[in-house]
């Protein structure tokens, strides 16, 4: 998952890496704050690149300069994803800008480094810059990772070599401790003594390691409401994305390729789907709950006007599916919309029988099913 | 070099074949006609499950039955443990169907794998398959016919459904592996080159890739690295997906232009694959294929 800069810098202070202070801020109520002293810098708080150019990193040096760059930028879209915090930190001045970062490199199976005089800009800007960029690959240990990194600052500026020296004995820590995918911090400000302070950070946890990672559970606890997909996957057992607000078809679905391909396919065909949805029906195990949870995310759709149940079930008995997804109905009444059902696997007649006492028509061909989605919606 | 190929007759290990899906995909893999020769389970009181008799260690297993071939059917808490076990004992193929491996255990599998010459395809993988001979994990029979397709896929349910449109209009498969969709993971579908290239049941390939990390762009380098001359065909999955946002699979996270639908589409196309549009596409375009076929 990954993380908000906010978010990201609490993570890094457990592991003494220090960064400017800093304040969330969901809101312009700046007066009960604890505010640094200014000037700030004010920055959006979403998992997309290209912040600054949106213009959605702003420097302010007064409380009514700061109120509103928090209304400009609070609730502003960039890449499709709303703003719905920004952190305000003190600006840091008198420093220089380094890059390091610390990625795990799938294919070598090994812990990817790459480090440079000169920060600020985009990775790809200095890889292109011939000779900034220097990186290697190594074995996923803290006392690798940091003897390749003595090795790496050679020959730099001497403020610069100390600073990521001591930056890759915390940030190892952090990687390895944390388990983490990703760790970068584009600014590294350097400043003339050799000290240093991260400008940014960017953090891509392991959703996989969360049951051994009991600080990284405790920070994202305290913040389920910035990441909805993660927490709805941390307590549902399923992934549920709405990839259109306004989309018109609900998808119960399993299978996260097959889900995604049936999106793709939609709205190739110029149809609105709603959501994304793994349901993970070989998890359901006889209870409703999770069906029941989903069916009331899809009814929040303001403009969903069907529900298309797609399942390709290798070992899932779809007559005890169907029952459970019957049951589940009568539960939502809220969601008031024809039903489209298409399902391939074990015990498909039994299905057959149990959805047509709800007078849901069964499909095993999914284009046959889609054509019925599209008579629905030329009728809602 | 990599090798799914499994002979006939040749013997299976199940290590966690106590476990709920232990049990059930014991049957169903045998039914299928993977000879399945000892379970592995710390339960001390199971001596044998449908006939299968079960040992304490993969080692105890192996010196046993002779088996060069595991399915790992136990928790993600204690997949790496299991694998090192099965490693350890000798056995050469591991197919860990498993998900929600740690990022940082499969990192250190892969190497322990890479080091002892041991082909791992997972973690995430709905398994592997020969029809006519074996299956090693959860590939539902519906998708699966014998034939000249060789098969990989990151998505489970996607390559179920290509695998059933395709058997539909009588096009089966030679080697089908689900290679997963976990970040880090034992086999990647360009690891896998070098065996469609040589295996002779193979005329053609499918993968069924999605989104996010760079390795249908591997795969295409490895095309061109090794001359494939047998057709090649793509179906990518979330060309409509957000950016920054985990569409189930852990991997398939696209990040600016890394990992985009666009990306895997120009490296694949510039190899000779050919990449489709739609399930509908793929399934007539390949049946065509497997028609005019000399021998077809």
């Amino acid at each position: 998952m990954f993380l908000l800069e906010h978010d990201a810098k609490s993570l890094l202070a457990l592991y003494d890496v220090p960064a400017p202070e800093g304040v969330l801020f969901d809101g312009v109520d700046i007066e009960s704050a604890q505010l640094p002293q200014p000037p700030w810098i004010v920055k959006a708080q979403i998992s997309a690149g290209g912040r600054g150019k949106a213009g959605l990193v702003r420097t302010a040096n007064t409380q009514n300069e700061l109120r509103a760059h928090l209304r400009a930028i609070l609730g502003a879209t960039h890449k499709g994803m709303m703003v719905r915090a920004c952190r305000v930190e003190q600006q840091v001045t008198g420093v220089t800008e380094a890059y390091i970062s610390f990625m795990v490199d799938p294919f070598s199976a090994g812990v990817r480094i790459m480090l440079a005089e000169f920060g600020g800009v985009d990775v790809e800007a200095l890889a292109g810059t011939s000779g900034a960029l220097r990186c290697a690959i190594v074995e996923p240990k803290i006392e690798v990772i940091t003897a390749k990194v003595r090795e790496l600052t050679k020959g730099l500026t001497f403020n610069i070599e100390c600073a990521l020296n001591d930056a890759g004995i915390r940030l190892a820590h952090a990687f390895i401790g944390a388990e983490l995918s990703l760790l970068e911090i584009n600014p590294l400000f350097v400043r003339p003594d050799g000290s240093w302070i991260a400008g940014d950070a960017k953090i891509i946890t392991d959703d996989n390691a969360m049951f051994r990672q009991s600080g990284l559970r405790a920070l994202l606890d305290s913040r389920a409401i910035a990441y909805p997909e993660a927490d709805r996957k941390e307590r549902h057992g399923c992934d549920y994305v709405v990839v259109d607000p306004d989309g018109e078809i609900g998808l119960l679905t399993t299978g996260a390729g097959l889900s995604m391909m049936l999106i793709d396919e939609l709205r190739e065909v110029g149809l609105r789907p709603y959501n994304f949805l793994d349901v993970r029906t070989g998890g359901l195990r006889g209870n409703p709950a999770r069906l029941i949870s989903v069916l009331e995310w899809i009814a929040e759709g303001p403009r969903v006007k069907v529900l298309l149940v797609n399942i390709f079930a290798g070992i899932t008995d779809l007559g005890e599916f169907s029952r459970l997804l019957i049951e589940s109905f009568s539960r939502v009444p809220q969601l008031d919309v024809p039903i489209v059902a298409r399902l391939v696997g074990t015990n498909v007649e039994s299905a057959r029988e149990i959805l047509a006492l709800r007078d849901i028509s069964l499909f095993t061909d999914l284009d046959k099913a889609i054509t019925q989605v599209r008579k629905h919606l030329l009728h809602a | 070099m990599r090798n799914p190929r499994i002979e006939s007759g040749s013997g299976v290990i199940v290590q966690g074949i106590t476990g709920r899906a232990g049990r059930m995909h014991t049957v169903r893999m045998r039914n299928f006609g993977t000879n399945i020769v000892a379970g592995v389970s710390p339960k001390p009181d199971v001596l044998e499950i449908g006939g299968v008799p079960v040992f304490a260690t993969c080692r105890e297993a192996v010196l046993a039955t002779r088996a060069n071939s595991s399915v790992l059917l136990v928790g993600a808490e204690q997949l790496l443990g299991a694998i090192e076990d099965a490693v350890h004992a000798g056995i050469k193929l591991i197919v860990t169907p498993t998900e929600g491996m740690p990022v940082h255990d499969a990192l250190r599998a892969r190497r322990l794998t890479q080091e002892a010459g041991v082909t791992w395809i997972g973690a995430s993988t709905p398994g592997m398959a020969v029809p006519g001979v074996a299956k090693l994990g959860f590939l539902p029979e519906a998708a699966l016919s014998a034939g000249p397709l060789g098969l990989m896929s990151k998505s489970g349910t996607l390559s179920y459904e290509a695998g059933y449109r395709l058997t539909l209009r009588g096009v089966g498969t030679s080697v089908w592996v689900g290679v997963g969709g976990d970040p880090v993971k034992g086999t990647y579908f360009s690891e896998l080159v070098p065996f469609y290239a040589s295996d002779s049941q193979t005329e053609a390939l499918l993968i069924v890739g999605e989104i996010g990390g760079r390795e249908e762009e591997d795969f295409a380098e490895a095309l061109m690295a090794q001359r494939f001359s047998k057709p090649v065909f793509a179906l990518i999955a979330g060309r409509s997906s957000p950016e920054g946002v985990t569409m189930g699979h852990a991997g398939a996270l696209v990040h600016g232009s890394y990992g985009a639908y666009t990306s895997k589409k120009a490296a694949l196309e510039r190899a000779g694959v050919t990449v489709f549009g739609s399930l509908d596409e793929m399934t007539s375009v390949i049946a065509r294929w497997h028609a005019s076929r000399p021998h077809g």
